[in-house]
C-alpha cells in the first residue's frame, strides 16, 4: 500500500471501518491466500512458520450470513453466496475463516480486501454458527485493497 | 471435349500462378512460402471414407472460438513463443473444421445440457434438460415418459462397441451425463422430485447404464452423488439423501473402483470388468490446483480410457470432457480457464497419438462460448493473461509501453462482458451500482487468482451464444465443413460408424 492509496482509503472509508494499524508488518505485501496451502490441501511450510503470528492476507469477503457478526469467510476469488445459505455452492478449499475484532461492516463480495489477524491452524468448529474451519485469522481487522 | 477444356483451364491457371510467383516481390517472404505450403497440405488431403471403428468426441466445456484463441496464445507463450503463431494439435491441416451454431431449441444462449445432448442424439434439445424430445418441458417429470431419445452410446453398444465417458467435472454434470442420461432437469444429479417415477436421478442412471452394459468406463468427479449422506470413502463424502450406496452397487456388479491417482494406476485396463473412478466429491480440481498424487490429469485419463476400450475389437465410443474451462470462465478467472484449456489440448494430443486415422474418428469441439472478449490494440506477444502493450514501430514484439484507456489506467487483453469482475459494485445499503476501474499492474493481472475486469455485475459470468469450432480427423472427418448446427456432429459420427 502506498501513501496515496492509504490517504484515499482514509478519505473514503465509512466511520465504522477499522483500518490496519501502521505496524511494520502491515506495510508488507499481503500474503496470497493460496500460499498457505499445498496442492494436497495440507498447510504449507509458510503457513506453519507463521502460525500464531499476525499476518496480512488478501482476498474477498464472502457475504456474511447475518448482520452484526464478527465473522466472515475470506476467499481467494469472489464468491457471491454465503457458506451457510447455499449448500450447493462450490467452495474452494483454500479459504480462511476470519474472526474480527469489531462487528463486520460488509464489503461487496467482489471488492478486494486485505485482512490482518493472528493465524490459527487446525480444525475448529464454531460453537455459534457450526462453521468448521481449518485455518483462521483471529482478532482481525481489514480494509479495501 | 469437356475434359479437354477443363485440363486447358487448369494448365492456364497453373501457368498464371507460376508467373505470379516469379514476379511478386513478396515471393521470398517466409509468410509467402508458408502460405504456399499450406495450400499444398490442403491439396494433399484425401477424403477418408473408411468405416470408423472408434469414435472419440473431445469437448472442452465453454471453449468457444474466443476461449480457444486465448488457450492457443497461452499455450504458445508457455512454450516461449510470442503466442499468436502457435498451432494447437487440432489446428493443423490434418483436421477438417467448421463453425458450429450452439443455440438450444428455446435458448439463444445455450447451456451445456442440451448442447451435449444434441451431439449425443442428433437433435437439438430444450434448455437445461438432457436427451428428451422437443415436447419435454424443463423441470417437469410428467413430460419425460415417451420423450426419451436414443443416445449414441446405446447405438454403439448395439453395434457391439464399448463406451467410455471421462470428465474433469462431476460425471453427473451436463456434458458427461449426455452420454447416458435422460432427464427433465440437469440438476437432478442425485435425486428427483417427490412423486417423479418416470426417471431416476442422473447418478443412478449411470450405474444403471453400467449394469446394462451401455457404459463400460466412467472416470471423473462427483463422488458425493454416488455415496449415502455423510459416508466417507477414499476422500469422498456422500450426499445422497436416499442413503443408496451406488459405489457398492457398482462394485457388486464387478466394477473396479478408484478414488485417487494410486487407485487409478492400479486399475486393470484389460477390458474384462467395468471401471468407475470418482476422484473428487464434486468436480475434479482445476489443473492449476491439481496435485499429481491426488488426481490424474485429463491426458492420463484419456490414455487409460483408450487403452481399456481398445481391447474391444469391435471398437468403442469415448466422450472426453475438459469440464473446468467453463468454470474458470464463469469465475472470470481466465488464468485457470486457460490452464484447463492446455490440459484439454494435451488430452487431444494423447488421443491422436494413441489412435490410427484409418479407423478412428476424432472430433474436437466445445459446447458453447462465454462472454469473453479481447481488447486492442495490443502488440505481438502481449501476455494473453496480462496487460495490453503497444504495437512496436520496429521489430515484431510489443513495445514496453502499456496501453491505457481514456481513464488513464492500463487494461488487460482479456475482459468479460459480465461477471464478478464487474467494475460496477454495490455498497452495503446502497441502491446503485457504481464504480471505476481499479489501477492495475502486470504482476497483479497475471496472478493465478486474478479476476479480469468485466462490465455488467453478475454473481457468475455467463455463457454466450457465439459459435464454437469443431475439428475432425479420421474416417469421414471431411464432412465437418462450413457452418453447421451442433446436432450435425452426431450425424457425422453416425455416418462414419455405419459407412459401407
Amino acid at each position: 500500500m502506498n501513501r496515496r492509496q492509504l490517504v484515499a482509503g482514509l478519505g473514503l472509508a465509512p466511520l465504522a471501518w477499522y483500518l490496519l494499524p501502521e505496524t511494520a508488518g502491515a506495510k508488507e505485501a499481503p500474503l496470497k491466500l493460496r500460499t498457505l496451502y499445498n496442492k494436497d490441501r495440507s498447510f504449507s511450510d509458510l503457513a506453519h512458520s507463521l502460525e500464531g503470528t499476525r499476518v496480512s492476507v488478501g482476498g474477498y469477503m464472502a457475504p456474511p450470513l447475518k448482520a452484526d457478526s464478527q465473522f466472515f469467510v475470506l476467499t481467494k476469488i469472489p464468491m457471491a453466496v454465503c457458506p451457510f445459505c447455499e449448500t450447493e455452492a462450490e467452495w474452494p478449499r483454500d479459504i480462511l475463516a476470519v474472526y474480527t475484532k469489531r462487528i463486520v461492516d460488509v464489503v461487496a463480495f467482489n471488492s478486494k480486501i486485505v485482512t490482518r489477524g493472528v493465524l490459527e491452524l487446525g480444525t475448529f468448529k464454531d460453537p455459534e454458527t457450526g462453521f468448521v474451519s481449518r485455518a483462521r485469522l483471529s482478532d482481525a481487522v481489514y480494509e479495501r485493497a | 471435349m469437356k475434359t479437354i477444356i477443363c485440363t486447358s483451364l487448369a494448365l492456364a491457371l497453373t501457368g498464371s500462378v507460376a508467373f505470379a510467383q516469379d514476379t511478386v516481390p513478396q515471393a521470398s517472404s517466409q509468410w509467402y512460402k508458408d502460405g504456399e505450403a499450406a495450400i499444398q497440405a490442403l491439396l494433399a488431403r484425401q477424403p477418408n471414407t473408411n468405416r470408423a471403428k472408434n469414435v472419440i468426441l473431445l469437448i472442452a466445456d465453454g471453449n468457444g472460438v474466443g476461449t480457444n484463441y486465448a488457450t492457443r496464445l497461452f499455450d504458445g507463450q508457455q512454450k516461449g513463443m510470442l503466442g499468436e503463431e502457435n498451432v494447437l494439435p487440432y489446428e493443423t491441416p490434418d483436421f477438417h473444421s467448421a463453425l458450429v451454431k450452439t443455440y438450444n431449441i428455446n435458448a439463444q444462449t445455450p447451456d451445456s445440457a442440451p448442447t451435449a445432448g444434441s451431439m449425443n442424439t442428433g437433435v437439438k434439445q430444450r434448455f437445461n434438460l438432457i436427451n428428451l424430445g422437443e415436447e419435454a418441458i424443463h423441470d417437469d417429470c410428467s413430460t419425460v415418459a415417451g420423450n426419451e431419445l436414443t443416445v449414441f452410446s446405446e447405438l454403439m453398444t448395439e453395434a457391439g462397441k464399448s463406451v467410455g465417458v471421462v470428465s474433469t467435472a462431476r460425471l453427473t454434470h451436463a456434458t458427461p451425463a449426455a452420454v447416458y442420461a435422460k432427464t427433465a432437469n440437469r440438476n437432478w444429479e442425485d435425486a428427483v422430485p417427490e412423486g417423479c417415477t418416470a426417471q431416476k436421478d442422473i447418478a443412478t442412471q449411470l450405474i444403471d447404464a453400467m449394469e446394462a452394459g451401455t457404459v463400460d468406463f466412467a472416470m471423473g468427479g462427483g463422488g458425493r452423488y454416488f455415496l449415502p449422506k455423510d459416508k466417507e470413502m477414499g476422500g469422498l463424502k456422500g450426499r445422497r439423501e436416499d442413503n443408496v450406496d451406488l459405489v457398492e452397487r457398482a462394485t457388486g456388479l464387478g466394477a473396479q473402483f478408484a478414488t485417487d491417482t494410486a487407485g487409478f494406476k492400479s486399475l486393470k485396463l484389460d477390458g474384462s470388468s467395468p471401471v468407475l473412478a470418482l476422484f473428487n466429491s464434486s468436480h475434479m480440481e482445476y489443473e492449476a490446483d491439481r496435485a499429481e498424487d491426488d488426481e490424474p490429469s485429463l491426458a492420463d485419463m484419456t490414455k487409460a480410457a483408450i487403452e481399456y476400450l481398445s481391447k474391444n475389437e469391435d471398437g468403442y465410443y469415448l466422450e472426453i470432457e475438459a469440464g473446468r474451462v467453463d468454470h474458470g470462465n464463469h469465475a472470470g478467472n481466465a488464468a485457470r480457464a486457460l490452464r484447463d484449456g492446455v490440459a484439454f489440448v494435451e488430452a487431444v494430443a494423447m488421443a491422436d497419438e494413441l489412435t490410427n486415422d484409418e479407423d478412428t474418428l476424432i472430433i474436437v469441439t466445445a459446447d458453447h462460448e462465454h462472454a469473453i472478449a479481447f481488447n486492442g490494440y495490443c502488440g505481438r506477444g502481449s501476455a494473453i493473461l496480462g496487460l495490453c502493450y503497444d504495437v512496436a514501430q520496429k521489430g515484431i514484439k510489443h513495445s514496453d509501453k502499456v496501453l491505457t484507456a481514456d481513464d488513464g489506467k492500463p487494461y488487460t487483453v482479456i475482459g468479460y462482458l459480465n461477471g464478478t469482475g464487474s467494475v460496477l459494485k454495490k455498497g452495503e445499503g446502497e441502491n446503485d451500482y457504481t464504480g471505476s476501474r481499479p489501477e492495475l499492474d502486470q504482476e497483479t493481472a497475471t496472478d493465478l487468482d486474478y479476476i479480469q475486469q468485466a462490465l455488467i455485475p453478475k454473481s457468475s459470468e455467463t455463457h454466450s451464444g457465439e459459435d464454437v469450432a469443431v475439428y475432425a480427423k479420421g474416417p469421414w472427418a471431411h464432412l465437418v465443413d462450413g457452418t453447421i448446427e451442433q446436432n450435425v456432429i452426431f450425424h457425422v459420427m453416425n455416418h462414419a460408424v455405419n459407412a459401407q
